[in-house]
């Protein structure tokens, strides 16, 4: 009865070795996959942040290998458009072993949870991040309101 | 029957290592001609201070870590801090003293220039 019972110790053991490595690989899989995907394939091509700041909403994109030629930015009220093309910088006269790196047209919309000026809006590049700044209209800003 | 037990009881050993930041690999192309390796990795937002570029024994480690001001309420964030990291073999051909990197638009450009000796060469043909 002894040995019976070291047996099924054993195979659930093994079970659950098993499950410990099923755990890791996927675990493996998450962190090199899932947390910074670059490849265009994705719809929401580029990826954004978006913050708002009171007066304003900042968004930032990451757009590496662009410059500002290559994006197109449209805002109109609370709706915002980027788009662009990502041309190939592959140099002259090289032999290409490995192109991991996209190239792609692209277009994307959202739409931001208030308008925006967008007379005022500011766009910055900095290694290849976007930067907006939209400031809010007046009637969007928050009040303070005085107790009387 | 103790000994199997200790087999199959045996605890994963191996300590996973948690970075603070997640540990991603950068998208890279790689390019050759007759006198240079040219290595263009995919970093956006890294600043300039924040690479490292290590040749040590035929290994090239590229690291470069983005960090994220703090700023206003996020309404939605789609990325964060990172550290983009890759690990190559270089063949003992390169020239280490004159390896350089530059960054542009979120792009590193490294090259990696061959050594006199590992050069195609012409050879000249005599008439006798």
């Amino acid at each position: 009865m002894r040995t019976r019972i070291s047996e099924f110790d054993r195979l659930f053991g093994s079970m659950d070795l098993l499950r410990n490595r099923m755990n890791r690989l996927f675990a493996d899989f998450d962190r090199l996959y899932g947390g910074d995907l670059q490849g265009m394939w994705r719809e929401d091509y580029p990826p954004t942040n978006l913050y708002d700041f009171g007066d304003r909403l900042e968004i930032r994109a990451m757009v590496p290998g662009l410059n500002r030629e290559d994006l197109n930015v449209k805002i109109q009220g609370n709706y915002l458009e980027i788009n662009g093309t990502r041309k190939s910088d592959a140099p002259e006269g090289y032999e290409a072993h490995r192109v991991e790196r996209p190239t792609a047209t692209f277009s994307r919309s959202f739409t931001l949870p208030c308008d925006v000026d967008a007379d005022r809006v500011e766009a910055h590049m900095k290694n290849g991040m976007l930067t907006l700044i939209m400031p809010k209209p007046e009637a969007a800003k928050p009040k303070q309101i005085a107790i009387s | 029957m103790n000994d199997t037990k200790d087999v199959v009881e045996r605890k994963e050993e191996l300590q996973e290592r948690r970075p603070d930041v997640p540990v991603v690999p950068p998208a890279v192309d790689i390019y050759e001609n007759d006198d240079e390796i040219l290595l263009y990795a995919d970093m956006p937002g890294v600043e300039k201070d924040g690479i490292n570029v290590n040749i040590d024994n035929g290994r090239l480690t590229l690291s470069g870590t983005r960090r994220m001001e703090a700023s206003g309420a996020a309404n939605w964030e789609e990325f964060g801090e990172v550290e983009y990291r890759r690990v190559f073999s270089v063949p003992q051909t390169i020239d280490m003293d004159k390896v350089n990197a530059e960054l542009k638009d979120g792009v590193l450009r490294l090259h990696l220039p061959k050594s006199e000796a590992a050069k195609p060469k012409q050879i000249e043909i005599k008439t006798a």
